[in-house]
């Protein structure tokens, strides 16, 4: 029940040379985009 | 140009970012730079077609990590120093239009996981001494872009605010030999009247000294000192806790309430906080009714003293009947 959600993390380089860093989740029961309440 | 000028007589950093003058100002909807990237699409500052959350580095940084030195500026009694640190935006969903009150618990539980790991690497950088998650949230805070997101300052110094609370916390320790967090809490929960909603591991009240009228604020009820060492359980919690204050605080006056949320925990300066930094979030919504605010005026602004006309037992017994009545 309290198990910690699957995190995936990707790191990248913007063209600006700024990073980005890239969340997604497979757990808690969401997709991972998309189905936002709101 | 990032820079830090010491003011003697308060004894704090300013930070000045000259080029956030032209920072992006509330751009049109299918503008939003914060967007995903759609394929034929004006490019924003996310190059992909989804995503889930994202973190990058802010655009107009108030710290960047090679800011240059404050070479020829200054003096012994107001030294200048290079405005060294990391500001990254953090987007909390694709979706333009959602709110972190809207969101399912289980994207505000995934966004605890992204501020613990920002916590423990931006912290972990050698010239960062506290790590600040904080979001604007609404016009009447002078947010500049309404897409959903919040924001991390990394810090080379431990800011006024939190100093001040560490400070108090040591004195109190000193003198009692407990944390100071840890007594309010129980002081809270024992009269009760200001509690507006409680979970297993984290407590939403409005503080016996709020500032603000429906100033909140969330605390573990460990000792936890910072995001990081919250367990899964009280990280679950601390999603559940805030997603009811938050609806809430929506409830309260019938519109998505403008706030400033903040969050207080152990600087990463290297000292030893245990049981003087304990893990909580305060919110500040500017509204002190449904059509008027509060402003930091004269005495707030200038003397430092707040003076609040309504007090905290009134106004959370309002935002506890608005949890409960959005939670029916």
């Amino acid at each position: 029940m309290h198990d910690e959600p699957a995190i995936k993390k990707e790191r990248e380089a913007k063209d600006d040379g700024r990073y980005i860093i890239f969340f997604s989740f497979e757990e808690e029961g969401e997709a991972p985009t998309g189905d936002d309440e709101g | 140009m990032n820079q830090l000028r010491w003011d003697p007589t308060l004894g704090e950093w300013v930070a000045y970012a000259t080029h956030r003058q032209d920072r992006t100002f509330l751009p049109p909807a299918e503008y939003c730079p914060l967007d995903p990237t759609e394929p034929g699409g004006f490019p924003t500052e996310v190059p992909r077609e989804s995503y889930d959350i994202v973190v990058f580095e802010n655009k107009f940084p108030s710290f960047t990590p090679d800011a240059p030195e404050a070479d020829g500026e200054g003096s012994a009694l107001t030294p200048a120093a290079p405005g060294r640190g990391v500001c990254e935006v953090v987007l909390y969903s694709e979706d333009h239009y959602s709110t972190l009150a809207t969101m399912p618990e289980g994207r505000i539980r995934n966004l605890v996981e992204v501020w613990a790991d920002r916590y423990e690497e931006l912290g972990a950088l050698p010239f960062v001494e506290y790590v600040f998650v904080f979001e604007n949230k609404g016009d009447a805070i002078g947010v500049t872009l309404h897409h959903p997101h919040g924001q991390i300052y990394a810090y080379p110094f431990v800011p006024p605010r939190p100093k001040k609370e560490l400070e108090a916390a040591r004195s109190h320790r000193i003198e009692t030999g407990t944390c100071l967090h840890c007594d309010l809490l129980a002081e809270e929960l024992d009269d009760g009247r200001r509690v507006v909603a409680e979970g297993e591991h984290f407590v939403a009240f409005v503080p016996f000294y709020a500032h603000f009228p429906y100033e909140a604020h969330v605390y573990a009820r460990r000792c936890a000192p910072s995001i990081a060492d919250l367990d899964a359980a009280e990280r679950r919690d601390l999603a559940g806790v805030l997603k009811r204050l938050l609806v809430g605080y929506d409830e309260l006056f019938g519109f998505s309430l403008p706030y400033m949320m903040a969050m207080h925990q152990a600087p990463t300066d290297g000292g030893d906080h245990a049981g003087l930094a304990h893990f909580h979030v305060e919110f500040y919504p500017p509204n002190r009714t449904a059509d008027k605010l509060k402003y930091l005026a004269g005495s707030e602004t200038g003397a430092g003293a707040y003076v609040v006309d309504v007090l905290p037992e009134e106004t959370a017994k309002k935002l506890w009947e608005a949890v409960e009545g959005a939670g029916r």
